[in-house]
């Protein structure tokens, strides 16, 4: 089995079973440990990834449901401009407390612009809803996601 | 005083034309042409018994084929419990709750007691081994179609699994239906006497799905709506009905309401695997029938099931045409929040991440709701459930999966996202209210 992430065509052994969630391979076989497991059942959004450029919930998506489509992590979307600024973002205002819903943030936030390239509140809201933070840090990530729209940072 | 006299005739033809009406069904079969025969006359293929991949297993085996195509363990199995133990809560309206029993060989509590004679009265005639009259909850007036030697076998099979000691549990029925000399009367009228009959106008695939059909995977029970007497009404055979809080859809031949759109091969797999692209997939009730019962059947049988479900004849009902094109990628198009901004928001923090704005899941085919016959339903009432429940299926590829809301989310919540997934989703929004949710939440509860 085959799957395309982060621009690479990568290998998954045949120990693997075939239902196994992306999460799983990207963390264990892949080392790809940016995205987290939080809830496992696709209402947190520690472990959004994007999957043709949508945001998915990598607990929830099997590997042989991935089939062609391109998956980008956290750990490459600091290549494509809008990841490059959101990242950015990000750090210019300290958006993370514990840090761990951030890589699902970060990928749902980039998506957001990706669709979106100056989001309202109501954008903001219907796209990060699903991202769940524990820490409480909603008020940062909203203002980090406008400035990265409207800023060169 | 001839005016009078006129009048009371009037009265009392109306009334007898209304109970011939009520009592003169036509039975499930009644609608194919031609004649039937007994199974001894048939000529044809045997269209009873097990599949001929199966002819040379032993009875244990056959039984197990059988009950799985009889579906005893829906019924018979509580959430969480042994299976086959009975205790699942069959809440009927006005009626009271009527709890399934104990079907496995323990002799205390199970039918371990049960002589062939007794075991055949029950599947048969809905008579208990102490004499008592079943309610019609146990679906033996379709198992009264059950040749003696298939009940027999399912006998065999349900002995052979470990005893368990699970004592029955009350039913609370409230009066005058707690009468059972009623249920004689009940059955006088409605229960069927006789055996299958082939119909040797109709194919020999025909015959098996009808056999399948009716005897072994009473779908009429949940999908054929009852009449006041709360017998199946087969005037408007599998129009579709509300059993245990969730809509059984039509399944007859309509184009817009029924299945009449869908292609065989779709009808198929949606059958053997709860799942059709396009149709989307089953859950609740039909999830179960799936698992238990659908997945076990040979490829021929199902091809059966097909042919026999395209003769049904078209029963036009009030669902809509399904739509089948996804909805627009922004949530700020098609039915949008302006529409309903708590459902909205709902949607977008615990449904979007799988069900995405589309309705085209990027998860999992199982998740997509374009086209899927719920989300195409204005009553919103499997959605409500689905929601409230989620679904917990086994499949060959896996165990599908939706958390269930229902303790997480208010009624309020509940309705408010079950009509904004109907309206944004499918051809016509739900009215749900709160309340409707807590009548929900009562009909479907199995304890």
């Amino acid at each position: 089995m085959h799957i395309n992430v982060n621009g690479e065509d990568r290998v998954i052994g045949d120990d693997v079973d075939p239902r196994t969630p992306l999460l799983w391979v990207l963390r264990d076989h892949l080392g790809l440990v940016g995205a987290k497991y939080g809830c496992g059942i696709a209402q947190c959004g520690a472990c959004t990834v994007h999957v043709d450029g949508k945001p998915v919930r990598s607990c929830q998506l099997t590997i042989d449901n991935v089939g062609n489509r391109a998956v980008t992590t956290i750990e490459a979307i600091g290549n494509t401009s809008n990841g490059a600024r959101i990242q950015a973002a990000w750090i210019d205002i300290a958006v993370p407390q514990c840090g761990y819903c951030q890589a699902g943030q970060i990928m749902s936030a980039t998506a957001l612009l990706n669709r979106t390239p100056n989001p309202d509140d109501a954008d903001i809201d219907a796209a990060m809803a699903g991202n769940i933070c524990r820490c409480g840090t909603y008020i940062r990530i909203r203002q980090a996601i406008k400035n990265a729209a409207t800023k060169s940072v | 005083m001839r005016t009078i006299g006129i009048a009371i005739a009037v009265v009392v033809v109306i009334a007898a034309g209304f109970a011939a009406w009520l009592v003169l069904i036509p039975a499930p079969m009644a609608f194919a042409r031609g004649s039937t025969v007994v199974l001894s006359d048939y000529t044809g293929a045997n269209p009873t018994g097990v599949p001929k991949e199966l002819a040379r297993t032993d009875l244990i085996k056959r039984g197990e084929y059988l009950a799985h195509a009889a579906d005893c363990i829906a019924c018979h199995t509580a959430p969480g419990a042994p299976a086959y133990a009975g205790g699942v809560a069959f809440n009927v309206p006005m009626i009271g709750t009527i709890y399934s029993t104990n079907i496995t060989p323990d002799k205390d509590t199970g039918i371990g007691n049960y002589t062939d004679q007794q075991f055949l009265a029950a599947l048969h005639n809905g008579v208990r081994r102490d004499g008592q009259l079943l309610y019609p909850a146990m679906s033996y007036t379709s198992y009264a179609y059950m040749t003696d030697a298939d009940a027999l076998a399912i006998k065999a099979y349900l002995f052979s699994l470990p005893a368990v000691h699970a004592p029955p549990k009350s039913d609370k029925i409230a009066w005058p239906f707690s009468q059972h000399s009623l249920l004689a009367a009940w059955n006088f009228i409605y229960k069927p006497n006789e055996r299958f009959r082939p119909n040797p106008s109709m194919s020999v695939e025909w015959n098996r799905g009808a056999y399948l059909a009716e005897a072994m995977g009473h779908c009429g029970e949940c999908h054929t709506p009852r009449n006041l007497a709360f017998a199946l009404n087969n005037r408007q055979k599998f129009a579709g009905a509300l059993t245990a809080g969730w809509r059984a859809y039509n399944i007859s031949a309509d184009k817009a309401s029924g299945l009449g759109d869908w292609t065989d091969k779709d009808l198929a797999t949606y059958l053997s695997t709860g799942h059709a692209d396009g149709h989307g997939g089953s859950a609740g009730p039909m999830g179960e029938a799936t698992d238990n019962s659908l997945t076990f059947l040979t490829p021929g049988d199902i091809q059966a099931l097909v042919v026999y479900l395209r003769s049904i004849p078209s029963e036009q009902t009030d669902l809509p045409r399904t739509v089948d094109v996804p909805a627009p990628a922004s949530y700020r198009e098609g039915a949008s929040a302006a529409l309903d901004p708590r459902g909205a928001m709902i949607f977008a923090s615990a449904c979007a991440s799988c069900h995405d704005w589309t309705g085209v899941s990027p998860t999992s085919k199982y998740a997509t709701l374009t086209g899927v016959r719920a989300v195409n339903d204005p009553s919103a009432t499997n959605v409500a459930q689905t929601v409230i429940n989620g679904v917990t299926r086994k499949t060959a590829e896996g165990t599908i999966f939706m958390p269930a809301f229902g303790d997480g989310y208010s009624n309020a919540d509940i309705a408010a996202v079950s009509n904004f997934v109907t309206a944004r989703f499918g051809a016509e929004g739900g009215h749900l209210t709160e309340k409707d949710i807590v009548s929900l939440r009562k009909l479907a509860a199995q304890q």
